[in-house]
């Protein structure tokens, strides 16, 4: 046996051995790799002479940009001139976008009518004493509003209701649906609608808090003594009517049992047995649970235009109880931009945003311009600073 | 008979350090019978086969498992994977399944492809063929088949199969060549010498005769012990390591043997020696668990904070809730507590994400990466000459190598190159040798004079010999004063050793098989004064002397061996007893000169004190010495002292101390002769190397068994101490101290020694502190020797020397031994928290290797201890440079903003969940998708951290060499102090508020044309959408060094949330389990506010950070900032290593090309002579003793020599360095 191979293979013992006794990780493995092709090459070269080359050449590191950690890169340097012409860039692109944001949302003009005090007589003073109005079958609740609209408003204009500390987010409330039910109807598991899961033996369809607590009130709107119609096609996203919602039967809904109709206890409307789900838009819209506790549902929408200084009246029938966890009801009429409706928001937080930026860009334009800080010099490094400075 | 064995160190300093096993001495010994396997088989011995995998088919799931769930982390995640399974859980338990899961796979995938090696490993070495006698004839049978008692035969290059008890080789007179190196790296032949009534079993026809009974030790993991005897017929011969073959070695220059088998597969000394090196955890992931913990307590306020409410918030007026009297418990107003109870159940589950599970394991990959494919694929820490590329052994280290502030070195081999050349002499009084060593050029360059320099006028230059003078070669020496003198003088180079010829006996041919250099240079020199040991047999070492009679004739002269008395590390001295051709009976002896100055007689040597000048001044010149002497014997004398002898050499129990009295009874009347010293290289580039590291504001200590003298001047040849430094010395071998201790109280001494230590301990103190005040950046080092140090380690006086040695810039401990090493390391470890790192080649240096934070071992030259139990090994101690300022440096920062980046990430992450949950009624809602919430840790955002944690770089390797001061923050923990982790933290509540309120407070109207309104789900995958893009956008922004793959993996994973999204709520199915996000990233896509968002909100979450790095860079910018700054103005120096090897060459590289150059022999280690006493503790460690039994032990065992003194527990007894 030639020396080379021998020492090959007292190699490849003394690392397994070293196997035996390193801790894991298989940096042994990656050795052992090395010493097994160092190995068969050395085998396979039977020459004597050229195997100690061929030795060195397994046992020498490979040479890679990646390996010596000299991989080609870009070194980004936040120097003053970057963070003043980034702040700069930022500044210049937020502040039209802010402009056009707010221009947008200033051009929706918006009627907003908070009305669950309003309908209630004002004989009922507290708020035990209005719960216990809303939550009377005989008493009579339609309410009359009467609005004004100040600016045109070009149709379509959409009418919404706003509630508030309406937690359609809480958990319990959430989960409370089965959308496979939504959908074809015969759930098996509807476990997560409890309690609203079965009525007399039989389940609920659409079972669950949410269908149940669906809100009620209705509004119509005339000008004029002439009626406008609220368009209530089309106010739910196209996939949820065609993909989440089905033709689906309400059945024994609680809502619609004769000795709770109209949601004499609490305020869920009915729903009507001969509707399907998917075309039950007002029932689709409140199932697309809202994220914060105050929330706008879209209602309707008026498709024609509303003359400035023309007045509405608004007849409400005040039947959802809100009243009973103090939330507040709103009526609100509104047009949209590109955007959306009336929201500052977005545009005050890019006007905000870019212009804070302008001024960064511009202070630390003006402390570089007064001070500028060279850069790279080694007099700053804190082993060059004067000891005393340390 | 057979007197001699090689010396290999280290044989006896075992024994002497492991207290015999109590079974063996109560007589648990095992019984083999050979050759008849029914006669042991009820014994029930262990089979041949071994097994070093972790698991197998069966047990790899539950055990693997087991293993992963001690995690806490992943303990964690499976208690919150089951809390998420019942009813309180707002997520679906996948959310915390699946993370817990792939973590899980990778781990366990990682942990079954190792073992799936091991097991293949395992394999081939259990199915090596040897030759075995089964039905009287040998028969090719795996090594797994072999049982204890069998007889086999192994040739000539195989490994032994198992431990064997050498019977008979092809070999004359019963010998055989071992080498050794899997045990110790030790690559010189050891010679194994059966015993003379087996050495007829060669072949098949003798060997199926054999029948014996061999009673012998339990197996245990002494490598270099063995009791047992062998009881043939009425027989009864004694057994010692000598006869035993060790599994793992390997056969030489032998046809073949034949032995039996006696220890077997996990029962051999090897196998039992294969022990884990104790795991060491970084200080980073120790202080990373306490980050844990803060985000425990984080989350703990959190839930506790939402679960007090939530019990508040409940109440029956929200009918819509449905919270009627049979209510389950978590909703029931009825119960307040009851609620807020669950809900803080529901809390952990919900904000769980909080504790990043994947940063255990991504930090796992960086750092396997960091080791496979930077630390030891580094061609700068290549070393060509001996092939050997840096060596990770643990991955668990890589940023404490960036933080180090202590490195402990040893000096032989690590400082110097352990290659001993023969230089001077001094015999009879008078002192040869006109060579100059560096030390001295350094000494008189740094006095500023020039020193002569005597130009070689060889041409040739045998290895080991660099001697210059003309009054000692060529026969000059018969001129001298005393011919007589020199004469002994080369005999006892020539005869007093246990070195081994190998090659032609010729003068230029001959190769010499040494256990230690000096040895090997030692009879080098004897060669090239006449005295040419050329052959050895066990009993005759022949020699040709040239020049006895007169100049130029040549004899070969034929000295028969008597008896051998080995070196070990307590006697420190080695004797050869030979009787002439004419019958005259000498011993020979050589060893440390405090050893030899004991044992001189009163008459004659009159050159003693000129001599012990000699020594010192060869000393002080870094030479390492030694002193010969001899003793003519009485024959009569002689053979009484021989019975002893070898009634102790028989003995079962406590051979080694028998042995050891016995030698001390004739080694005693020497007659000096004079003393050798030796020259002991420096490394390459180690000078520059500790510049550059104290540069980095590491302090280096050398912790050596040399003498004071030779330590400094070391200290001072590699820059560490300089003249312009005030030394504080500490030294026990003072006038006052020698004179009490000739007094021979051994309790006065040490209370002596004790007096002065600990006032020198105060006084330099005292000075110290002085001096700090007083003189601006003098510095300060410290120079103690083991014996003072020794007491300056008591309890009471620690704190001073601790106060003291932090207080100097240079610390050199002298004459230490392995365990005072290990204990100054926890002195500084334990004591002053700071971040330790021991370097060392040899067994001596094993239990500081161990003992600090970090263990190097210097590898391609030495012994394999020192590597096995390090940590990272290295090739040569300059490449210290690159392993802790390159990869040390890179690894901690990439690290530690790995670390920093995961804790911001899920700090903020959970934080968006936890404002949305103040609108929910504290309700426990999620606001995110369970999917998102699951893949956000293991897709989303995981593999751009571990790009940056691999490729990170901050400023170019050559400038982090350049600037060696930029390691500095690594050593303040300038990128994972507290301070930087706030800024983190604040950092994540803004953007979580950022990211949580823009898109729910932008989502109050209708969001588009039509009208229609976006809910929950809408703004969650919404505020999802940013989260991602913020996050990943944030690590390029703490990127200082992007390369494609940073691009392509942020960028990806920004793509992966989409894609994921688009193929997640675009296709109804069964993942999505309520269907809530359906088509919802299609919807909210078509809106205007979602392009205006997705804007928004990253860069507005991200300016505050964009505006504090900018400015901080812009106002205080940290050293590595500056040198960025530097790069960019000046482009990155180019690093010209990595062109090609350059045709230029250093006067360094040329040096050490030549050095390659020379015959090599491999054959390397620490001198026996110099270095320190013992290599025990490296056994001793892995048994589990604790290092207080063995201080002790160490200066028992000195003591035990002389009359009994002193209890041994005081440990005061003069411990004998030379």
């Amino acid at each position: 046996m030639s020396s080379a191979r021998l020492k090959a293979r007292q190699r490849e013992f003394m690392v397994r051995l070293l196997i035996a006794k390193s801790p894991g990780f298989g940096l042994d493995l990656f050795q052992l790799s090395e010493f097994v092709e160092m190995n068969s090459r050395g085998a396979s070269t039977s020459g004597g002479n050229d195997t100690s080359a061929v030795r060195k050449d397994s046992k020498k590191p490979k040479s890679s940009a990646f390996t010596q950690q000299e991989l080609p890169a870009c070194k980004p340097l936040l120097t003053p001139r970057w963070v003043i012409t980034i702040f700069m860039l930022v500044g210049v692109v937020f502040i039209p976008i802010g402009v056009a944001a707010l221009l947008a949302s200033r051009t929706v003009v918006e009627i907003i009518d908070e009305y669950q005090t309003a309908c209630i007589p004002s004989t009922y003073t507290n708020n035990e004493q209005r719960v216990e109005f809303i939550q009377n079958v005989t008493t009579e609740k339609h309410c009359s509003r009467p609005l004004q609209v100040s600016k045109l408003m070009k149709g379509p204009v959409y009418v919404y209701y706003q509630l508030d500390n309406f937690y359609q987010n809480h958990r319990r409330y959430v989960k409370s649906r089965s959308d496979e039910q939504l959908l074809d109807g015969n759930a098996t598991d509807t476990d997560a609608c409890k309690p609203e899961q079965m009525l007399g033996g039989l389940p609920i369809v659409p079972c669950g808090l949410i269908a149940w607590s669906l809100f009620n009130d209705t509004y119509n709107i005339s000008t004029g003594g002439q009626q406008i119609t609220i368009n209530k096609t089309g106010i739910s996203w196209k996939s949820d009517r065609e993909h989440k919602f089905g033709k689906v039967y309400p059945q024994n809904f609680p809502n619609n049992l004769p000795s709770n109709e109209n949601g004499s206890l609490i305020g869920g409307a009915s729903l009507d047995e001969n509707t399907p789900l998917n075309e039950d838009e007002d029932l689709i819209v409140w199932m697309r649970t809202a994220a914060l506790p105050t929330f706008r549902k879209l209602y309707g929408k008026i498709e024609q235009d509303l003359a400035a200084g023309s007045s509405l009246n608004v007849t409400i029938n005040n039947v959802y109880n809100t009243y009973s966890f103090g939330g507040k009801k709103k009526l609100v009429l509104s047009t949209t931009s590109w955007l959306g409706g009336k929201n500052d928001f977005l545009g005050v937080a890019y006007i905000t945003v870019g212009s804070l930026c302008v001024s960064l860009a511009l202070v630390f334009f003006l402390v570089h311009w007064r001070n500028p800080r060279p850069l790279g010099d080694t007099k700053y490094l804190s082993w060059n600073r004067p000891a005393s400075a340390n | 008979m057979a007197a001699w064995r090689p010396s290999h160190r280290g044989r006896h300093r075992l024994d002497h350090y492991r207290a015999p096993e109590p079974d063996l001495l109560l007589g648990g010994h095992r019984t083999i019978f050979c050759n008849e396997f029914e006669k042991n088989q009820g014994f029930k011995f262990k089979g041949n086969s071994i097994s070093t995998t972790k698991y197998n088919v069966l047990t790899f799931l539950p055990k693997g498992l087991f293993e992963q769930f001690r995690r806490v982390a992943n303990l964690y995640f499976l208690m919150i994977s089951i809390l998420s399974a019942t009813p309180v859980s707002p997520v679906n338990p996948i959310t915390n399944v699946v993370p817990l899961t792939l973590v899980l796979s990778v781990s366990l995938i990682k942990e079954a492809f190792e073992d799936w090696k091991r097991f293949i490993n395992d394999k081939a070495i259990n199915g090596t063929a040897v030759e075995v006698l089964r039905d009287d004839r040998w028969k090719k049978l795996p090594w797994r088949r072999l049982r204890v008692g069998d007889i086999v035969k192994v040739n000539q290059d195989s490994f032994f199969p198992a431990d064997l008890l050498f019977l008979a080789s092809t070999n004359q007179d019963g010998i055989c060549y071992v080498e050794t190196a899997n045990l110790d790296g030790e690559t010189n032949l050891k010679i194994r010498k059966a015993l003379e009534r087996t050495w007829d079993y060669v072949d098949e026809e003798r060997a199926k005769d054999f029948r014996g009974e061999i009673q012998c030790e339990q197996p245990n993991n002494s490598l270099y012990t063995f009791t047992g005897n062998l009881v043939i017929g009425k027989q009864t011969l004694p057994v010692t390591p000598n006869q035993l073959l060790l599994r793992g070695c390997s056969l030489r220059n032998t046809e073949y043997i034949v032995g039996v088998v006696v220890f077997t597969g996990h029962e051999t000394k090897v196998m039992m020696n294969a022990m884990n090196v104790p795991s060491k955890r970084s200080t980073l992931e120790r202080r990373l668990d306490k980050l844990i913990l803060i985000l425990f307590s984080v989350l703990f306020t959190m839930c506790l904070v939402g679960a007090i409410c939530s019990g508040i918030f409940i109440n029956r007026k929200y009918w819509y809730l449905g919270l009627t009297s049979d209510v389950e418990d978590q909703f029931n107003p009825g119960n307040r507590f009851l609620v807020a109870s669950l809900a803080f159940l529901t809390f952990v589950t919900l904000f769980s994400p909080i504790i990043p599970i994947s940063l255990y394991v991504s930090i796992e990959m960086i750092k396997f990466i960091q080791v496979t494919q930077f630390i030891n694929k580094d061609l700068r820490m290549y070393h060509k000459d001996t092939k050997t590329p840096a060596l990770a052994r643990t991955s668990n280290l890589n940023e404490e190598l960036g933080q180090v502030e202590y490195i402990f070195s040893d000096k032989t081999g690590t400082l110097t190159r352990n290659l001993m050349e023969f230089f001077k002499c001094s015999i009879g009084g008078v002192m040869y040798g006109t060579g100059v060593t560096e030390i001295e050029k350094g000494a008189a360059r740094r006095n500023g004079t020039s020193m002569e320099e005597v130009e070689s006028s060889k041409d040739f230059h045998e290895k080991y010999f660099n001697f210059e003078d003309d009054k000692l070669m060529k026969g000059a020496w018969r001129q001298e004063g005393s011919p007589e003198l020199c004469k002994e003088f080369f005999r006892c180079l020539a005869i007093c050793h246990t070195v081994l010829p190998e090659g032609d006996e010729l003068p230029d041919k001959i190769t010499y098989q040494a256990a230690s250099p000096d040895e090997a240079a030692l009879v080098t020199a004897a060669k090239m004064f006449g005295f040419f040991f050329f052959r050895r047999s066990p009993t005759t070492i022949k020699v040709r002397e040239s020049h006895i009679e007169k100049i130029g004739r040549i004899q070969d002269v034929e000295y028969e061996i008597l008896n051998v008395l080995e070196f070990n590390s307590t006697r420190k001295r080695q004797s050869v007893i030979c009787r002439y051709p004419n019958g005259r009976l000498v011993l020979y002896c050589k060893g440390a000169d405090s050893v030899i100055y004991e044992r001189l007689n009163d008459r004659g040597n009159t050159f003693k004190d000129v001599n012990r000048d000699h020594l010192e001044y060869f000393g002080s010149a870094g030479l390492r010495t030694l002193c010969l002497a001899y003793r003519d014997l009485d024959i009569n004398l002689y053979e009484s002292w021989n019975e002893k002898f070898v009634q102790a050499k028989s003995a079962l129990r406590d051979r080694e101390k028998k042995l050891d009295e016995v030698a001390e009874l004739i080694e005693r009347d020497l007659v000096l002769l004079g003393c050798t010293a030796i020259e002991d290289k420096l490394q390459e580039g180690v000078p520059a190397c500790i510049e550059t590291l104290a540069k980095a504001g590491i302090k280096i200590w050398v912790l050596t068994g040399d003498k004071l003298e030779t330590a400094i001047n070391i200290a001072y040849a590699c820059s560490l101490i300089n003249n312009g430094m005030k030394q504080f010395i500490i030294n026990s071998d003072t006038k006052e101290i020698r004179e009490v201790e000739d007094r021979g109280d051994p309790i006065e001494t040490a209370q002596m020694i004790e007096r002065i230590v600990s006032k020198k301990l105060h006084d330099s103190l005292q000075q110290a502190l002085d001096s700090e005040r007083t003189q601006m950046g003098l510095e300060l080092a410290l120079i103690i020797d083991g014996r003072c140090l020794m007491h300056a380690l008591d309890p009471q006086l620690r704190g001073t020397l601790l106060k003291l040695s932090m207080l100097c810039k240079a610390v050199v401990c002298c004459r230490v031994s392995p365990l005072q090493k290990a204990q100054v390391t926890s002195l500084i470890k334990d004591g002053a928290k700071k971040i330790t790192l021991s370097i060392g080649d040899g067994a001596n240096d094993v239990s500081m290797i161990q003992a600090a934070h970090i263990g190097v071992g210097i590898s391609g030259m030495e012994g394999m201890q020192a590597v096995m139990a390090s940590d990272f090994a290295i090739a040569q101690f300059r490449f210290l440079t690159e392993l802790l300022l390159v990869h040390g440096r890179l690894s901690y920062i990439r690290i530690s903003k790995v670390v920093c980046y995961f804790f911001y990430k899920n700090l903020m992450f959970t934080l968006t969940q936890f404002w949305f949950n103040l609108y929910t009624g504290f309700s426990g809602q999620r606001f995110y998708d369970d999917w998102y919430q699951s893949l956000y840790n293991v897709v989303f955002t995981a593999l751009p951290v571990i790009i940056v944690g691999i490729f990170d770089k901050d400023v170019s390797i050559a400038n982090a060499r350049k600037y060696p001061q930029l390691y500095k923050a690594g050593i303040e923990n300038a990128f994972f102090k507290w301070r930087i982790l706030i800024v983190w933290a604040l950092s994540a509540v803004y953007q979580s508020i950022i990211l949580f309120y823009f898109p729910a407070k932008a989502i109050m109207e209708g969001k588009n044309g039509s009208g229609r309104m976006l809910g929950l789900w809408d703004a969650g995958t919404m505020a999802f959408t940013c989260v991602v893009v913020t996050v990943n956008v944030r690590l390029l922004m703490a990127c200082n060094f992007v390369t494609k793959w940073h691009l392509i993996s942020i960028f990806g994973s920004i793509l992966a949330w989409f894609i994921f999204a688009f193929l997640y709520s675009g296709i109804r199915n069964q993942l999505d389990r309520q269907g809530n996000v359906y088509k919802v990233i299609f919807i909210i896509m078509g809106t205007w506010y979602f392009w205006l968002l997705i804007v928004l909100v990253p860069i507005c979450s991200l300016a505050l950070d964009f505006c504090y790095e900018g400015l901080q860079r812009w106002f205080a910018p940290c050293d590595y900032q500056i040198i960025q700054e530097v790069e960019k103005r000046e482009g990155s120096p180019v690093d010209g290593f990595l062109l090609v090897e350059s045709p230029r060459l250093s006067a360094e590289e040329q040096t050490s090309i030549a050095l390659a150059q020379l015959p090599r022999e491999m054959s390397r280690h620490t001198g026996y002579s110099f270095d320190s006493p013992c290599f025990d503790s490296f056994f001793a460690s892995q048994e589990g003793v604790s290092m207080s039994h063995r201080s002790y032990d160490i200066a028992r065992r000195a003591s035990m020599r002389g009359p009994r003194r002193l209890s041994s527990d005081a440990g005061q007894d003069s411990p004998l360095y030379l």
